[in-house]
């Protein structure tokens, strides 16, 4: 008789993630091998018994230097699929960083929606659920024709304010680096009851030096610069040195998704931003979290995925994540 | 254009006609009618075999029935051999529901996504996509085209002085990068307007000292007549930044503009309103708070079902003193974040006047006469996507409807012909 109990499964791009995952519903990690061909080829062995279970395949979208963005997705297809064919009862795939996220529309003439090609082919790879985490753009939900929860960080982000800075002090104020991300803040200002501004970058005027446009006032505030993501951290960076510019007694950013490119830290150690706030939806090598343990904080937002994987197993609904943080 | 024909819907005759006249050919016969029950019936009235069809079809306010007339006519079409259909839809219904309003909410504009596909359509052509990601919801191409030209030029042409004179506000923070975007087109200056649902009776009560400094700070504005603008003159080798530095609050009572002299009279009311909905934010789901994308479409939908005399405070972030507003969105639905944000600008935050600024003007029920009523509204502009009844447009004083209809006959004939349509998204650049 099956148990129909849950299973975890580990993609290779955030293990660590997992076993945080694992930890908190209290179950045993099922053994995966995956493994890479020399023609660079991804292969996947599933080790344990997961017939008529309920599977969760844990694999973010992000780029390492040996394993890239691509042989992840990869990889989780093939997971997908090689669960599918284990006969499981239902796969679910939990992506905190979702793949290609940010290709959401046709911006220009002639660009792909990519995100939109990889919906596609996780559904028919067999997947039949997904658990995301602050999605880009939420109409990315649109482009599945299976369920898919997007879950909030934004309690956890509440919480860490909360928990560091004085939000009475009203000495606090919350920017958006980029017109797209008002909404974000006016949403976490309200909860905080903050004000709060925004930079706009204007790139219409071709041959003209880009200038940066605040609107709001920031003179002698703490500035809480807020997005949902940081690549280069460059835009974040210059930012702060306009804040700094106009009187800005400190800035800190705090973003959901890392991704961390190009030396983003380094940049960071060196800018006016004083430290760099984000989830740990994508990983962060050991040796980087030395390197800049200063000007870095991560908040662990596996209580929440764990917490949804649980729910989403007993039927229970998922709702009270989107504005709680689980114990 | 040989083996090309188009069909018109029901829903918007007058576009479709505009639209075939820029295109210098009759728009096909069809008889499109209804049965006695209920049901649409559809007859295509010359042979399509082999064709490149189009079929142009908005919204309306009967939106069901032409939906569903658009899904008979293409699978009629389909049926009928044509080469290619290309569903042309000016305002594609119900584009508000792209995303998981509330929780279990459905993506309505990705069902109707896949009727269109499933019917039939090759091809989807429409024009300011409430969210352009909707695009990914088709498996098919989607062109989406943009008002936002159409709009400049009338800004250009009528508003005198505009690059000094004017500023374009957003009237939530969901809508500014389409503020931005129009702002970065005519370089000149944005702000935008945030209202607040959420913050409670003892913040409000809180609020009344920060009021207080802050109607100091607007006298001292005022006094000043300070420039909105302060270029930094200094540092403008490298980079030139600009610092709108205003941030303008007051209260809304029952969608309008409440005097900051007015005294808190109804705190007592505010307690009543305000207890149940602060033990709501605790119990999750119902208050829907959590989702940080959704309010302001919440805010279109819920206008009517909130709690009328709900106490809301309006934000202005940026400076609108001395100039004209231009309020801009892609859509006017409903009337009262319109009247809030115009009272505001108007009335604490010196606006000269209020330009209420469109793609689609669906004015839902009354909300065209209630704009016409607020003495803080100049004029509203909208282009020609979804169909105004000749009797309002005679009535109306302050409407103003640009036609879109060369945009889309251009589109086709370039569509047609295999040519590159990109140069109607750039036509940005030629203004």
């Amino acid at each position: 008789m099956s148990s129909n109990s849950i299973k975890v499964l580990a993609g290779n791009s955030h293990p660590e993630l997992t076993n945080k995952i694992i930890e908190k519903l209290g179950i045993d990690k099922t053994n995966v091998f995956v493994q890479n061909y020399t023609n660079r080829e991804t292969c996947v062995a599933i080790a344990d018994n997961i017939r008529d279970e309920d599977v969760y395949i844990i694999q973010t979208g992000i780029d390492h230097e040996d394993l890239n963005i691509n042989d992840y997705l990869m990889e989780l297809m093939i997971m997908v699929h090689c669960c599918k064919t284990a006969s499981v009862r239902k796969v679910t795939c939990v992506i905190p960083n979702f793949f290609y996220a940010r290709q959401d529309r046709k911006d220009k003439s002639r660009s792909p929606i990519t995100a939109k090609l990889v919906a596609n082919l996780l559904t028919t790879a067999g997947c039949d659920h997904v658990i995301t985490m602050d999605l880009h753009a939420s109409q990315i939900q649109g482009f599945f024709s299976i369920p898919v929860d997007n879950l909030y960080a934004e309690p956890s982000t509440l919480k860490y304010i909360k928990d560091n800075y004085d939000v009475n002090q009203k000495d606090l104020i919350l920017v958006s680096p980029d017109a797209g991300g008002a909404k974000r803040v006016a949403s976490l200002a309200d909860k905080l009851d903050l004000q709060f501004a925004l930079l706009h970058k204007e790139r219409a005027v071709a041959n003209e030096v880009s200038r940066m446009v605040l609107v709001g006032d920031v003179k002698g505030k703490n500035c809480i610069l807020i997005d949902d993501m940081a690549d280069t951290c460059g835009t974040l960076c210059k930012a702060a040195e306009i804040l700094k510019e106009n009187g800005a007694k400190q800035t800190i950013a705090m973003v959901t998704h890392a991704i961390l490119s190009n030396n983003a830290l380094e940049r960071v150690k060196n800018s006016e931003l004083k430290k760099l706030v984000f989830t740990n939806t994508n990983p962060i090598s050991e040796q980087d979290k030395q390197n800049y343990k200063e000007c870095i904080d991560v908040i662990d937002i596996s209580g929440t995925l764990a917490e949804a994987i649980r729910r989403l197993h007993n039927g229970e609904s998922i709702s009270y994540l989107f504005t709680h943080v689980p114990l | 254009m040989r083996k090309c024909k188009v069909f018109v819907g029901n829903s918007h005759p007058e576009l479709g006609q505009l639209v075939c006249e820029n295109l210098g050919i009759e728009a096909a016969p069809c008889t499109l009618k209804k049965f006695a029950n209920g049901e649409t019936s559809v007859q295509i009235g010359v042979s399509v075999r082999d064709e490149d069809v189009y079929v142009i079809q908005s919204g309306s306010p009967e939106i069901n029935d032409h939906i569903m007339e658009m899904l008979i006519l293409i699978s009629a079409l389909k049926g009928g051999s044509a080469k290619k259909i290309t569903a042309v839809i000016p305002q594609f219904p119900y584009a508000k529901q792209s995303k998981m309003k509330k929780h279990r909410g459905a993506i309505t504009a990705r069902m109707i996504a896949n009727l269109i596909i499933m019917a039939g359509a090759d091809h989807v052509v429409s024009m300011d996509l409430h969210a352009s990601q909707m695009q990914g919801f088709f498996s098919k191409p989607v062109d989406n085209l943009y008002g936002g030209p159409t709009l400049a030029k009338w800004i250009k042409e009528n508003i005198t002085d505009y690059e000094n004179n004017a500023v374009v506000v957003s009237k939530n923070p969901g809508g500014t990068k389409r503020v931005t975007a129009l702002a970065d087109l005519l370089k000149i200056n944005f702000a935008m307007i945030h209202t607040d649902r959420r913050r409670k009776k003892d913040i409000l009560s809180g609020n009344k000292d920060q009021l207080k400094s802050l109607k100091l700070r607007k006298q001292s504005i005022l006094r000043k007549n300070r420039p909105i603008i302060q270029k930094d003159d200094e540092n403008g080798a490298e980079e030139n930044i600009l610092l709108t530095n205003t941030i303008q609050t007051a209260r809304l009572r029952k969608g309008h503009v409440v005097s900051e002299e007015d005294p808190f009279e109804d705190s007592e009311e505010e307690e009543d309103f305000n207890y149940p909905s602060e033990n709501n934010g605790l119990n999750i789901a119902s208050s829907g708070n959590s989702d940080n994308d959704n309010e302001s479409d919440d805010d279109e939908y819920n206008e009517n079902s909130e709690q009328p005399s709900l106490e809301k405070l309006i934000t202005l972030v940026g400076n609108v003193n001395g100039k004209s507003a231009i309020l801009l969105d892609d859509m006017i639905d409903r009337p009262g974040s319109f009247i809030g944000a115009a009272e505001h600008c108007i009335k604490n935050c010196g606006a000269k006047d209020v330009y209420v600024v469109a793609t689609h003007g669906v004015f839902t029920g009354d909300c065209l006469e209630q704009l016409e009523e607020s003495d803080s509204i100049n004029k509203i502009i909208v282009t020609n996507t979804y169909p105004i009844s000749e009797e309002r447009l005679k009535k109306s004083k302050k409407l103003v409807v640009l036609d879109v209809s060369p945009i889309f006959a251009e589109c086709i004939r370039r569509d047609h012909y295999g040519e590159s349509i990109s140069v109607l998204f750039d036509s940005l650049k030629h203004l």
